[in-house]
């Protein structure tokens, strides 16, 4: 995808977003001032563009701006645009190089700091666990355990942590993003496993000189900030407009705070998909195969499945990437652990076609490739395009029944 | 079919970690991806896992249960070396552990192909690499195709 992406960055600052404010800029709370009372905003602008850099994965990537300030602060507080909204991970992280801020580093015991390997399928990102108070909208959140990714001072990764995954992301360039932020159904990053577990994956507990897997309690790991809210804060909707099949050179729309909590919010027919409490899988049907280990996944930037009836891109640049020879118009059921299901209509089309028609888009409602591992269907930002997606948060409840689920 | 020499290497490291960790050391190699069958017990050790062992027709299975709860599956064939290793759960394994001299092809291989953080399939020389998954959903193999058994499907290999 490489190819396909790049050069865009330079083409597209034209986004909600604000890209002039830049990720290194500080800038002040802006406090409540003025004397007409603020609106109750629950809902901040996210885009598809091309993200910080132009080397990395673009396509169908979804960013929002986030602000965090030093615990307790309300004038050390930091902007930061491109931090991609991700519904399949959960907890705030920013890079290093993205921070200007300087927040307060977790202890973990004995002199140690604590430290998280956060591990994607393709790579792992190593990094202090801090405190900052998080702003985004009018929703806020005090003293909330972020990781800070590829923190120059705590720059020896344990073979514990990189022997996890095959590439370092501790850059920008390389994650793709001045940060994510994980929204999805659960409200920490690992869970009670890491509570009782200090062989995790994903805590250590470092010195200068040694690192060591640890234990950690739910509060002290990184959280889902959505979850921590003082309002609005059992679940998120995702809005974004429908995009034309051949695509858009960008795409703005809707981050909602909160499910049934205001008039912005409320629930009404959705079809409520439970997924299921341990790995927030639920199942898709396809080609009349049961793929029980399927997700949708803001994150994803694409509609990845195997069909090998579909014929697969020849360009290498394109590798893994579907290039039918027309538009395909396929079905996927989508079903709960609820038993509840619906049918979703998807088009494929052609991914080499698609990048040399419009070299400059970043929203492509119809990429789509292969996943390598049996059991999944990964509907990634795709879905989202043209549908108003909920996540609503485990151990809570909203008017449509208790999460986790997803409902669109 | 197993050969009963392989059997015995297990059973004699089994006895050396008994006494002491150290011994098992000079008996097995360092990793298990095409390594001897020995080699699982030192994935066991490094991963903290506890060993479970299956015969199957064409192949014999451990099945390594690591505290994180991920399981790992390592599949032996009748020359007695590890063909394939698969994961699944909540955390990923130490894939350098588990994929020993094929871990730096592979991790050279995805860093030259970038498909995103959900996904990653790598073909590179004699090794495949499939995994997916998302945070607490982790899933994946690796498996050498000319060491699989004669009739194995690769849909077993999980």
């Amino acid at each position: 995808m490489r190819a396909l992406l790049i050069g865009l960055c330079t083409a597209l600052c034209l986004s909600a977003l604000g890209c002039g404010g830049g990720h290194d800029g500080t800038s002040l709370s802006t406090g409540l001032g003025g004397g007409s009372p603020p609106a109750v905003s629950n809902v901040v602008s996210v885009v598809v563009d091309a993200g910080p850099t132009s080397t990395s994965l673009d396509a169908n990537t979804l960013f929002t701006t986030v602000t965090v300030c030093t615990p307790g602060s309300t004038t050390n507080c930091q902007t930061i645009d491109h931090i991609q909204v991700d519904t399949q991970s959960f907890g705030l992280r920013i890079l290093a190089p993205a921070l200007n801020l300087a927040l307060p580093v977790q202890a973990a015991g004995g002199g140690a700091s604590l430290l998280e390997c956060t591990v994607f399928v393709d790579g792992y990102s190593w990094g202090p666990v801090a405190l900052a108070d998080i702003k985004i909208s009018g929703e806020s959140a005090s003293s909330v355990p972020v990781q800070v990714i590829g923190d120059p001072n705590f720059s020896n990764v344990p073979a514990d942590c990189s022997g996890q995954a095959p590439t370092e992301e501790d850059t920008v360039a390389a994650f793709g993003a001045n940060g994510i932020l994980g929204i999805g159904v659960f409200d920490q990053d690992c869970g009670t496993t890491c509570v009782t577990t200090a062989d995790n994956g994903f805590y250590f507990a470092c010195t200068s000189t040694l690192c060591q897997p640890t234990t950690v309690a739910l509060a002290g790991q990184v959280t889902n900030p959505v979850s921590l809210f003082a309002t609005d804060n059992n679940g998120s909707i995702i809005e974004l407009p429908n995009v034309a099949e051949q695509g858009a050179a960008t795409l703005t729309g809707s981050l909602i705070f909160g499910i049934d909590t205001q008039t912005n919010n409320a629930s009404g027919t959705e079809t409520v998909l439970t997924v299921d409490p341990q790995a927030g899988y639920l199942t898709a049907i396809f080609n009349s195969q049961s793929l029980t280990m399927s997700f949708i996944d803001s994150g994803s930037s694409g509609i990845f499945f195997t069909d090998t009836s579909i014929a697969q891109c020849t360009d290498p640049s394109f590798s893994q990437f579907y290039c039918p020879a027309s538009t395909l118009s396929l079905t996927v059921t989508l079903q709960g652990a609820n038993g509840v299901s619906g049918e979703i209509g998807f088009s494929v089309d052609n991914a080499q076609t698609l990048e040399a028609n419009n070299p400059t888009f970043t929203a492509l409602p119809t990429l789509a490739g292969t996943y390598p591992t049996p059991g999944s269907f990964d509907y990634g930002l795709p879905f989202y395009y043209g549908r108003r997606v909920a996540t609503a948060l485990e151990n809570n409840t909203t008017s449509l029944g208790a999460g986790p689920y997803i409902a669109y | 079919m197993l050969n009963a020499r392989s059997a015995m290497n297990v059973k004699k490291c089994l006895v050396a970690s008994g006494v002491l960790i150290a011994a098992l050391i000079p008996c097995i190699a360092a990793a298990a991806l095409g390594e001897p069958e020995a080699s699982v017990q030192t994935d066991a050790l490094q991963l903290r896992g506890s060993i479970h062992v299956t015969e199957h027709a064409s192949y014999r299975l451990h099945e390594i249960q690591l505290p994180s709860g991920t399981l790992v599956r390592e599949f032996v064939g009748a020359d007695g070396k590890v063909f394939a290793v698969a994961w699944r759960g909540p955390a990923a394994p130490n894939l350098r552990q588990m994929l020993g001299r094929y871990f730096e092809p592979f991790a050279a291989a995805a860093g030259a192909h970038r498909t995103g953080h959900s996904h990653l399939q790598i073909q590179t020389g004699d090794l495949v690499v499939q995994a997916g998954g998302h945070m607490r959903a982790m899933a994946g193999r690796a498996y050498l195709p000319a060491g699989v058994p004669n009739g194995v499907d690769l849909g077993e290999l999980h």
